[in-house]
């Protein structure tokens, strides 16, 4: 018998839904509601530096190069395809991930209702998604281009217009990426390899337009398509982006493109279909296939990886905890990308990095800097990587009990994790001195850096490597949080990770910041002037560097096993 | 093999002992049950022998070692089974069984020989390569019973390891331990279960509010296996005349109309 849908049902899910994602005020402590407020502003603050670059890349199009229609087309295309991703997962997290599907379905209510209160939340976040991004290109377009009152009703119809889109697509393409979801998911090198790919693009995408913005604010100048080549490519490919540019039409079409009415209401006419098919095949395919779908991911939940013609194998004890460390980080989605991503992808990074920052810095001070700031830029990089050591302890979560009742050394159980972590970072730091080595130290790259640079750069962060992970793995004995969840991983990330982290910037800015003052003038304190060599100030940071690991070491083995055999899960 | 003498154990930030001044031995052999309600003391006192948790005062010696002073030769001679069954979920069956074999320096032959029995008693070989995760509750226990055996040990230590298992393998698991203590090792278990105890033990302890209050045999001793339940019931200060009844009533074949009269229940059933 087919049951109609009961909107009470639907109601009362969706209120559901939000309690559950809704915070207890009156179960936050003090310091978690510190927290909160903390993230708070940091969010604003980097939504506020966004908003700041954005107003850059806006004049450079609209003011400088005259490009209008251009801009906003671009921007519906940025925003449209970001808030498209942010969709999928959201839908994919939400409809069919979600661990609540197999107990909604206990209650007496269809996979329709569930479907329906689920999407609402779905569409909520997607709308102030894509306002968040959508806007800000708008305002300042308008501000910029000193708009009328009009412009600014277009635009909020026009923003909530482009909402619908990323969700209706996000809404078909969701079944299909939650089958590709299952198929890797037990592929753990092909995830890496992914991720790795992905952290890299993003980046080398982020610095680019980065490096783009800094160059034009360094130089006001310089026009960013002073090229007619590369001027003609941006005006084609805006005005065959379809259906983007109908959105920019609709905006500023006739102001700025000289269009008419008919080209107008011809653009709105293919958006409201595109939208319209879109929507009715989202709903068609998703109300098909949503109950199958949750019901196939509830039987396959447990799926996992199977090795087969699997032996027995003796291994040292040594290497038995070396290779089951590994594979509990190798074989988790959020520690791959959290630690062995991260350890990859950083080469990359510090080159992307260190290139904007000497580009910089030898337009405005000279090539002197480079080592300073390579040194800066590789031992932050090498921090967020240490930093994972931080967890070392927690992750261990509900199986902490193990580490105690097994017949091996506390010590020689902490020193395998110290030596895994130990040998990754090592070789992250010396792929990152090759980096940029090759890059900045060749006749090509200008011989901003020397062999000798390079060298002491690579000491003095092998140095701090391993006394930032004595520290992290010290700092997680000390309180170590067993907060897991689902597969025994770490629900969120501690307190002592941030530790590290503030540690490890903190002492990557005094390194850096010491050889840079030094590579130029020196340090004058009143009359005193304290002048140095590279070499010179390549020895004090190795023997501050060495310092601090001797400090950490005795930190970190003075009472261990008391240490150890005092935490309780 | 095992002695606890003057055992205690406070938690940090409690004032109260968890563990009050228990002292008793376990011989090569037996089958000892560690009896009592929940927050009696029964796990705290576990996790103290296995090394889990530090204690404040006593010692505790497996097999002559002292678990504070040589803690890695005493460990070498125990196997547990944590009542939590909580093990590494992104290992496969066979990897974490290596695992725990290389921790204990247990001979690839052994460890094939070991494994291969195990593996056909528990009915585990269709899952033992694929993870953890995918195991199911009963799985899980299974793994972990396996795990603790590899090095056949001296002393198998077994929090309430009868949750959440099927009959059969509860049958297996009791015949294995039958089995471990022929050879000359000890099997001491925590349970809730009475009927289980008086079946498989030899001796049993039952613990009440931190302290052991009574130690007695069970082998050969058909009086003491009668009146288990209500020395329990006693200790434990849930003793009602009617409850204790109610409880023996709900055992008694006359007062279970849907057994058939000439057939005694399990629970009631003397070796």
């Amino acid at each position: 018998m087919k049951r109609t849908i009961s909107w009470q049902s639907v109601l009362t899910l969706f209120r559901l839904d939000l309690r559950s994602r809704k915070d207890v005020a009156g179960e936050l402590s003090k310091k978690d509601k510190g927290m909160k407020v903390m993230n708070v502003v940091f969010g604003v603050i980097v939504y506020a530096l966004l908003v700041v670059g954005i107003y850059f890349l806006s004049r450079m199009f609209v003011v400088r190069d005259q490009m209008r229609i251009e801009f906003l087309t671009i921007a519906t295309l940025l925003t449209m395809g970001i808030s498209t991703v942010v969709a999928i997962g959201n839908v994919v997290k939400n409809l069919y991930m979600n661990g609540d599907n197999e107990l909604l379905l206990r209650f007496p209510v269809n996979g329709t209702e569930i479907l329906i209160a689920k999407s609402i939340y779905c569409a909520l976040h997607n709308f102030v998604v894509s306002c968040l991004l959508t806007l800000p290109f708008y305002v300042v377009f308008g501000v910029i281009t000193k708009a009328g009152v009009g412009y600014y009703f277009a635009s909020i119809l026009i923003m909530l217009f482009s909402t619908m889109l990323p969700f209706f697509v996000a809404n078909l393409v969701a079944i299909p990426v939650m089958r590709i979801v299952n198929v890797i998911k037990n592929q753990f090198l092909l995830v890496l390899a992914l991720i790795i790919v992905a952290i890299c693009g993003c980046f080398i995408f982020y610095m680019t337009a980065l490096s783009s913005i800094l160059e034009y604010l360094a130089d006001n100048n310089v026009n960013l398509f002073d090229d007619p080549v590369i001027r003609e490519r941006v005006v084609n490919f805006a005005h065959n982006c379809y259906p983007f540019n109908w959105y920019a039409y609709l905006l500023n079409g006739k102001a700025q493109a000289g269009l008419t009415s008919k080209d107008l209401g011809l653009a709105f006419l293919y958006l409201f279909l595109i939208n319209a098919g879109l929507g009715v095949g989202a709903f068609f395919v998703t109300t098909k296939f949503y109950y199958g779908t949750i019901l196939k991911g509830i039987e396959t939940e447990k799926e996992s990886m199977i090795k087969r013609n699997a032996k027995n194998r003796k291994r040292s004890v040594f290497g038995t905890l070396l290779n089951r460390e590994f594979f509990l980080i190798f074989r988790s989605f959020n520690y791959s990308f959290q630690y062995l991503a991260m350890a990859c992808a950083a080469p990359v990074m510090v080159y992307y990095c260190n290139a904007l920052a000497s580009a910089m810095g030898t337009k405005s001070v000279g090539s002197s800097i480079v080592p300073g700031l390579t040194l800066l830029v590789v031992v932050i990089f090498v921090t967020i990587i240490v930093s994972f050591a931080s967890t070392s302890i927690s992750r261990e979560g509900m199986v902490f009990y193990h580490t105690k009742v097994i017949p091996v050394s506390y010590t020689n159980q902490i020193l395998t994790k110290l030596f895994l972590y130990g040998i990754v970072g090592t070789i992250s730091v010396a792929l990152c001195c090759i980096t940029v080595g090759a890059a900045f130290g060749t006749e090509a790259g200008g011989n901003l850096l020397t062999p000798l640079d390079v060298g002491m750069i690579f000491i003095i962060c092998e140095l701090t490597v391993l006394a930032q992970t004595c520290l992290s793995v010290w700092a997680d004995i000390k309180s170590p949080t067993f907060n897991v969840a689902g597969d025994g991983e770490l629900v969120a990330a501690n307190k002592n990770v941030a530790l590290a982290l503030f540690i490890g910037i903190f002492t990557a800015v005094i390194y850096g910041v010491f050889a840079m003052v030094f590579s130029f003038n020196g340090l004058a304190i009143g009359k005193l002037v304290i002048n140095m060599q590279p070499a010179e100030v390549y020895g004090v940071l190795i023997g501050v560097s060495a310092a601090l690991l001797i400090a950490s070491a005795c930190l970190f083995f003075i009472n261990l096993e008391k240490r150890y055999q005092k935490i309780v899960p | 093999m095992l002695k606890i003498e003057h055992l205690k154990k406070t938690y940090p930030k409690s004032d109260r002992l968890a563990v009050n001044d228990i002292s008793f031995e376990l011989n090569p052999g037996e089958i000892f049950g560690f009896l009592g309600q929940n927050g009696a003391g029964k796990s705290t006192t576990i996790k103290c022998l296995t090394g889990i948790l530090p204690f404040d005062g006593g010692t505790i010696e497996i097999c002559g070692h002292d678990i504070a002073k040589d803690p890695i030769a005493a460990k070498m001679e125990m196997g547990y089974v944590p009542d939590n069954h909580s093990v590494y979920e992104k290992l496969t069956g066979r990897e974490y069984v290596n695992y725990v074999a290389d921790l204990y320096k247990v001979s690839l032959e052994d460890r094939n020989a070991r494994l291969e029995h195990y593996l056909d008693l528990f009915r585990l070989r269709f899952a033992v390569d694929r993870q953890i995760k995918a195991y199911s509750h009963g799985m899980k226990q299974k793994i972990c019973i396996i795990a603790a055996l590899i090095h056949e040990p001296k002393l198998w230590v077994l929090d309430e390891p009868m949750m959440g298992l099927d009959p059969q393998s509860t049958a297996e698991i009791i015949a294995h331990m039958r089995e471990h203590c022929r050879k000359g090792n000890t099997v001491f278990f925590s349970s809730h279960n009475l009927d289980l105890v008086k079946k498989l033990c030899d001796r049993v302890a039952i613990i009440n509010d931190g302290q052991l209050i009574d130690m007695f045999d069970l082998k050969n001793n058909e009086a003491n296996k009668a009146n288990l339940e209500e020395r329990f019931f006693k200790i434990t200060g849930t003793y009602e005349k009617r409850l204790f009844e109610d409880y023996v009533a709900q055992e008694s074949a006359d007062m279970r109309p849907d057994l058939p009269v000439d057939e005694e229940p399990a629970a009631v059933t003397e070796e």
